[in-house]
């Protein structure tokens, strides 16, 4: 009888920090694959509990990136102690307070997908899906896009991103790339209030963001990470305090326009980007949403995604 | 003198590899790979993972892309995650290449047209649209006007928005009076830099080529506003570019340069002969001879025996042969680099400096700079890769 692999929560920590020190812990994100080395205990610390519903890979023959975080070099490591992101041994930012070093590595996977993974068009958007019918939200920072995405999955929704929107040029399909939502100053309260349920991590406090707190990927998101979802509804959401719930039906050129320029490297894919941009906004309907209240915005979208699929299937 | 005519590989292994003690064997896998794609098929996973690595170190991921997609009938073998990073480095490039391409015709519009502008490298492969410009990654362009052309071709660029980087009395002078080109120049809120040159290498250095044959040989590149090196030239000058202008540190892609220019600018055995012949007009046949027997020896370059070019001294060779394999091959970061590697990029880096000015002058540059760190100055944000 073989054990089930465990998930990183159900762990002894030592173990986990045996093999973050040995780099043998491979990150799988759905999208991409990330090698992580690591000494620093509290980045081992926060990160079993916001990873915690993930396994560890075993031993991978391949990663897509290769990242080290560790000390600072030095007097450094004793006054003042940093936390300095590697990827294949360089430095491309200034280290951070050490206490920090969890949304330092998540900020640092971040660019590095930005700078590295073009094979893909990278909407800067959560996608979250019913099965494999997608939902594309795309927003400016600040317009609630974290919060709605945080509590759709707490909902029931699979959460396939938080931040990177990844689709694939050449089926048209979306990818998930699976990491713990970023959540910020007041939405940090507001998720806590929603549900019992959410697995937040510690609070950073005075980031270049000002607060933020990670939420979880839950169970059922994290074991379709392989599964990728068909784009079916694109979302241009904005919470606004007491608003009532509105809804703007987009034509399709506009909701063009704003999707892809909600886009990490629309510009670098050039004609790629554009047919690829252009048939998700051909499969799906796309709506502006106005919302103060989660629960009601969310039963909103599932209407809207339940008549879009009906929409798609009679077409 | 056998050896030197042979450039000094000893082909009695059948690798034609210099030997490289200690290095990973995904080096010889990369240079494999760059030679003949077409055993992409055949490699494995775990070696895929360090390839990529490596390549995209050595700024040749793109390359390498261009190489394996050029045989579409490998594809179906690849895995999809390589076959990701090979398709992301191919757009980057492209992306890189277009942008380039529209500072060239910003540049075109504003140099007045009476002015002969030579464009050198990357950018130069970009306007001749040679083969070996898919999937590079230009880094900036490199213009040169004739000496009595520099102040003029200078002052249109400022007139159209180009300024200089801020820097000091000091460097102002450095590149002013020392080196062969301007402070670098740039559009505000464009990527691209500007390298307004007035020959191909530092007027202070070691090795300085004949300028006027250079302008004498000129070439036209049909459409374009700008001219291009002579072909021989074009490969003289990324021989001593890499060979005495560089730091020797992680510049395999400057070697698969000179390995594409040799592919697609010699033909026969006549060119290579005229190859020889102007390298010796140009005194530059040191870093030409360094060029072909690595090429020859890492890129299966196709280097005929008998070139009349002089060989260096034995101890040069040995030299050369401990300094360039550990400077230039990419590694795997994710220990420190050994002792000897360490070692050589410090040597690489003197023996940059020694090449670039007489030794007066570098002590007292070396002096300067090294004043100059004492004093605070204000943090410059990290450059982003």
């Amino acid at each position: 009888m073989i054990a089930a692999n465990p998930r990183i929560r159900d762990l002894p920590p030592s173990l986990l920090a045996q093999r973050f020190s040995e780099a043998s812990v491979t990150l799988d994100y759905g999208a991409a694959l990330v090698r992580v080395r690591t000494v620093l205990k509290p980045f081992v610390r926060d990160f079993q509990r916001v990873y915690g519903a993930f396994f560890l890979a075993e031993k991978a023959d391949f990663a897509d990136f290769h990242i080290e975080v560790c000390s600072g070099k030095g007097l450094r490591a004793i006054l003042g102690p940093q936390s300095r992101f590697l990827i294949d041994g360089i430095q491309p930012f200034d280290p951070f307070p050490r206490e920090q070093a969890l949304p330092h590595f998540e900020w640092g996977v971040n660019w590095c997908f930005g700078q590295r993974f073009n094979q893909h068009v990278l909407l800067h958007a959560g996608v979250l899906a019913l099965g494999e019918r997608g939902v594309i939200m795309a927003a400016p920072p600040g317009s609630g896009k974290s919060t709605l995405t945080a509590a759709m999955m707490l909902r029931g929704f699979r959460l396939l991103s938080d931040e990177f929107g990844v689709l694939c040029p050449r089926t048209g399909q979306l990818w998930p790339m699976l990491k713990p939502v970023a959540l910020k100053n007041r939405s940090i309260d507001v998720i806590r209030a929603y549900t019992d349920e959410a697995i937040l991590g510690p609070v950073y406090g005075g980031t270049r963001k000002g607060d933020v707190v990670h939420l979880a990927p839950d169970e059922a998101s994290v074991d379709a990470r392989r599964l990728p979802a068909r784009p079916r509804l694109v979302l241009f959401p904005r919470f606004r305090e007491g608003a009532a719930l509105t809804t703007r039906r987009l034509p399709s050129e506009e909701a063009f326009a704003r999707l892809a320029f909600n886009s990490f490297n629309y510009g670098l894919l050039g004609r790629i980007s554009f047919h690829a941009v252009a048939d998700v906004i051909d499969a799906c309907s796309a709506y502006e949403l106005e919302y103060s209240r989660l629960d009601e915005a969310i039963e909103c979208l599932r209407a809207m995604l339940s008549e879009s699929t009906v929409a798609m299937a009679a077409a | 003198m056998p050896a030197c005519n042979a450039f000094g590989i000893d082909r009695s292994n059948g690798s034609g590899m210099i030997s490289l003690e200690r290095v990973d064997p995904c080096v010889h896998g990369l240079l494999a790979l760059l030679i003949d794609p077409r055993q992409a098929g055949s490699v494995g996973l775990a070696d895929w993972d360090k390839i990529i690595r490596l390549a995209r170190q050595s700024r040749l991921l793109g390359v390498l892309s261009y190489r394996i997609q050029s045989h579409p009938e490998l594809l179906p073998q690849l895995p999809e995650c390589v076959l990701g990073h090979l398709r992301s480095a191919a757009a980057y490039s492209a992306h890189r290449i277009q942008i380039l391409r529209i500072e060239l015709a910003a540049l075109a519009k504003a140099l007045p047209a009476e002015i002969p502008v030579v464009v050198l490298k990357g950018a130069a492969y970009i306007v001749q649209n040679l083969e070996i410009t898919c999937g590079r990654l230009p880094s900036d362009v490199d213009l040169m006007v004739a000496y009595s052309d520099l102040k003029r071709a200078e002052a249109a660029l400022l007139d159209a928005g180009w300024s200089g980087e801020v820097i000091d009395a000091y460097d102002q002078r450095y590149y002013r009076e020392w080196s062969h080109e301007l402070p670098p120049m740039r559009r505000p809120g464009h990527s691209v830099e500007l390298d307004l040159h007035h020959t191909i290498t530092p007027v202070t250095a070691r090795l300085k080529p004949d300028t006027a044959l250079l302008f004498a040989d000129l070439q036209v590149v049909e459409g374009e506003r700008f001219l291009v090196l002579h072909p021989q030239d074009q490969i003289l000058h990324a021989a001593v570019h890499l060979f005495q202008d560089s730091e020797l540190f992680a510049n395999l892609r400057d070697l698969v340069d000179i390995d594409g220019l040799i592919r697609t600018h010699l033909h026969s055995e006549s060119d290579w002969q005229a190859l020889a012949v102007r390298a010796a007009r140009h005194h530059l046949e040191r870093p030409l001879w360094y060029a072909l027997r690595y090429c020859r020896a890492w890129l299966a370059t196709a280097v005929p025996d008998a070139l009349p070019l002089a060989a260096p001294p034995a101890a040069a060779i040995r030299w050369m042969d401990w300094l360039f394999p550990r400077c230039t091959l990419p590694r795997i970061p994710d220990r420190q680099p050994p002792f000897s590697r360490r070692i050589a990029a410090q040597l690489g880096l003197l023996r940059y400096q020694w090449l670039r000015m007489p030794p007066a002058l570098l002590l007292r540059h070396l002096a300067h700079k090294g004043l100059h760190s004492l004093r605070p100055r204000p943090a410059v944000p990290n450059k982003a890769e």
